[in-house]
């Protein structure tokens, strides 16, 4: 330690005793923003305003005078966003802080908001904030752009859904363990179907406990889907509810009474060897339209995986006991049957039954 | 009982048990109802045993090999089983998945299935 404690001086603050403060101002800055990009900035500037205070700083008091010249540096960062975050914060509507910690909650969402925003292009930025909190409308900026009012609407969608997507990670303030995870996160919260579909963002929340959990706010937000079904399987009464919520969306798919129980079975076989083989999974029931109407079930897992599809799916072969339980009687139920597995990588069973043209 | 009324009833009608399955039973519940089951026979030492699955949704692979166990199970204890009220398209479903074989004794109904207990001889009142 070179530096001595300011009271036990009798002269003014020197600019060593000031530096020496870095480590304790840091920490309440980011207290505050996190992993803002402007956090160290404002770190220097309170060290700057505090260096040109030093001959007024009473001995003793350096190390409370800075912290609050770092708050007070915090504070007006987000006075001089305060509109745009504040309206900012309509775009998605974080939910209102209620009980004791309002204070807490509050400013820990504001400065989420903040670094959210940040994670936007510069771009981005302008035309959101052009949007919601000018209240340009979208043809009006489709003009300036040169575009048309309808790719500016489906660009400010996009913009919003990843808006969302880093609300949550700078609420959480953590950085997604993946590649995939950012664009999984975005589809979802874009309610982007068929983007979803080609990152099989299904599979990725079996496996990534983080996007888990952020989804679910995500999805809550998007339309409540009366095709669709999720049900996560862990144990043995789960594959009961599996099989009555696919019984329930086929029998709305128009199949009939033969048809509801084959399809109940299957799902009743495939998710018993979740339950049995892997740790997690889920099964997904969706309706079809096209090429007519159907029924897909997509039953995923995160398991050991079948080492051998092929002879999985022959009769006689792992009907009794083993990886690949009673996938070939399954397909037998079903029109079509398709399974991917590789070990360690887990199984995806993806099951179709068309309605008969009657 | 350890299953609780609400899932399964095992009632005793002389030397035959009536065990009725009232709602889609879960493979934990399934084996309570095996043992239940099972235990219950050598208790009132019964001959025949009905089970009545007219309320089960499916009757998946592990449901009939439960089945299938109890039916053995009660077999080597002196008992002779049928399963009444497969329903059509549960008969079906068993049929393309495999698990339609033969090893069980079956009858439409209760009413068939106590005529069918009869006939192999081990209906009626209690002996001894
Ligand atoms: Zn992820």
């Amino acid at each position: 330690m070179t530096t001595a404690r300011a009271s036990d001086r009798e002269g003014p603050t020197d600019a060593a005793e000031v530096e020496a403060l870095i480590p304790v101002l840091r920490r309440v800055v980011r207290a505050r923003v996190g992993s803002h990009p402007q956090a160290e900035d404002l770190v220097q500037e309170t060290l700057a305003r505090v260096l040109a205070a030093r001959e007024r700083i009473e001995p003793g008091m350096l190390e409370p005078y800075a912290i609050a010249t770092a708050r007070n540096v915090v504070a007006s960062l987000w006075r001089q966003g305060d509109r745009a975050v504040r309206n900012a914060h309509r775009l998605f509507d974080p939910g209102r802080p209620d009980g004791a910690d309002d204070v807490v909650i509050a400013t820990e969402q504001t400065a989420a908001v903040g670094r959210a925003l940040a994670q936007l292009s510069e771009d981005e930025r302008r035309l959101l904030l052009a949007h919601e909190v000018t209240g340009q409308d979208t043809r009006s900026l489709a003009e300036a752009a040169d575009s048309t009012a309808g790719a500016v609407a489906a660009r400010l969608k996009r913009i919003r859904a990843r808006l969302r997507v880093e609300y949550l990670l700078a609420l959480d303030d953590v950085e997604p363990p993946s590649d995939r995870c950012r664009a999984v996160l975005v589809a979802l919260s874009g309610a982007d179907r068929r983007r979803q579909d080609e990152l099989d963002t299904e599979r990725h929340l079996l496996e990534c406990p983080l996007c888990a959990r952020l989804s679910e706010p995500l999805v809550e937000r998007g339309p409540v889907r009366s095709d669709e079904a999720h049900v996560p399987i862990a144990e043995a009464a789960d594959i009961v509810t599996a099989r009555h919520r696919a019984r329930e969306l086929a029998a709305r798919a128009g199949f009939d009474g033969v048809d509801l129980t084959l399809i109940a079975t299957a799902v009743s076989e495939m998710a018993r060897n979740i339950v049995r083989f892997a740790d997690n999974g889920e099964v997904s029931v969706r309706l079809l339209d096209r090429p007519r109407r159907g029924i897909r079930v997509i039953v995923r897992d995160t398991g050991p995986g079948i080492p051998d599809v092929d002879r999985a799916l022959q009769d006689g072969y792992s009907t009794d006991e083993g990886l690949g339980l009673g996938l070939p009687g399954a397909r037998r139920l079903m029109d079509e049957f398709l399974v991917e597995s590789s070990q360690g990588n887990g199984t995806t069973v993806k099951m179709t039954k068309w309605i008969k043209r009657g | 009982m350890n299953t609780g009324p609400a899932l399964v009833s095992i009632l005793r009608q002389g030397s035959t048990l009536v065990a009725s399955i009232h709602t889609a039973l879960n493979d934990t519940e399934m084996v309570r109802f095996q043992q239940d089951l099972i235990r219950q026979i050598g208790e009132h030492r019964a001959r025949g045993v009905i089970i009545d699955v007219a309320a089960l949704d499916v009757l998946d692979s592990f449901a009939s090999r439960t089945l299938r166990a109890v039916a053995e199970m009660a077999r080597l204890r002196g008992a002779s089983t049928v399963v009444v009220g497969i329903q059509p398209e549960v008969a079906y479903a068993m049929v393309e998945l495999g698990t339609g074989g033969d090893a069980l004794t079956t009858a439409l109904d209760l009413e068939d299935g106590l005529a069918l207990l009869a006939d192999l001889g081990q209906s009626g009142p209690a002996r001894g």
